[in-house]
């Protein structure tokens, strides 16, 4: 695989976040916060969101980790590091990205380091961060 | 839920804090529901999708999401903020592979940040760290969560 430094990873874009795909994603986390599942919670909180659940943190990072997937392989993904500056809610256009920031060779493994992020078009990341990826030979 | 500030050593005092530890399988029927929720096919292979290094820590080192916000004397479940995850995977996780759990807390202190809201900007920050070893015993992966709970009350 040929990886230069600068080289930006191919987009990966959730079309509409769902609502239902939050529901299932609690029950396997046992996760209790309405948040998730409950528009009129979400609605009665001070934040200005509407009717709309937010997507759990864990599923926003999965996009990423697709992206670097299907670029790097199934089992490619060594580490990510992520932040969430902004909730991402149902119904949201998202598209993961990212940019290689440096290549290097571990025990015999070639490793590129990244930049990631998640973000709505035309607005500042709702998650941003960094991975490691081992790199396919050919 | 706690529904009064608790003090800033009993926060403090959590680290070193551990989980009972345990045991956890992810079945391929998890696994399939998990990864239809990322929008992305199954993995070949019997691999089990990454994001799975949120919960199956948790829920393998004989805690829950809700018992890591008691834990934290959180006010309500709205109370919690994630500060960030931290994923490291040595060996790619495999379904039906009965993996050990460990967890502690690592880190948790007082902070004060810029007022939020209607909230003043007290909150305590709590860091997890989970680890994953194969039956064999070798390292397979690990998960840091760090967590803000905001207090309502100085």
């Amino acid at each position: 695989m040929n990886v230069q430094v600068g080289d930006s990873i191919p987009d990966w874009v959730m079309e509409s976040v769902r609502p239902e795909r939050m529901r299932t994603m609690a029950a396997i986390l046992r996760d209790p916060n309405p948040v998730h599942w409950d528009r009129k919670a979400v609605a009665a909180l001070p934040f200005g969101l509407g009717e709309r659940t937010i997507n759990q943190g864990p599923l926003g990072l999965s996009y990423m980790l697709n992206m670097l997937m299907d670029w790097a392989g199934p089992t490619s993904v060594r580490r990510v590091t992520v932040r969430f500056p902004k909730v991402v809610l149902d119904g949201d256009h998202v598209t993961a990205s990212g940019k290689v920031t440096a290549i290097r060779e571990e025990d015999g493994v070639r490793l590129a380091d990244c930049d990631i992020w998640l973000s709505r078009e035309g607005e500042s990341p709702s998650l941003e961060g960094t991975a490691t990826v081992a790199l396919p030979e050919s | 839920m706690a529904d009064i500030q608790p003090p800033a050593e009993e926060i403090r005092a959590l680290v070193g804090y551990e989980f009972p530890g345990g045991k956890y399988t992810v079945a391929h029927w998890e696994n399939f529901l998990l990864t239809e929720c990322t929008g992305s096919e199954p993995l070949p292979d019997g691999l089990v999708h990454p994001v799975v290094l949120f919960h199956m820590p948790i829920l393998g080192a004989n805690t829950s999401i809700g018992g890591m916000f008691a834990l934290g004397q959180a006010e309500s479940d709205f109370s919690i903020g994630i500060e960030s995850y931290d994923w490291e995977i040595e060996r790619p996780l495999h379904e039906d592979v009965e993996y050990t759990v460990t967890g502690r807390v690592t880190e948790a202190d007082r902070m004060e940040g810029p007022r939020r809201h209607d909230r003043p900007g007290v909150y305590d920050r709590i860091q997890f760290r989970f680890e994953l070893h194969e039956p064999e015993g070798d390292f397979a992966a690990s998960s840091t969560i760090t967590w803000t709970y905001r207090r309502s009350a100085a």
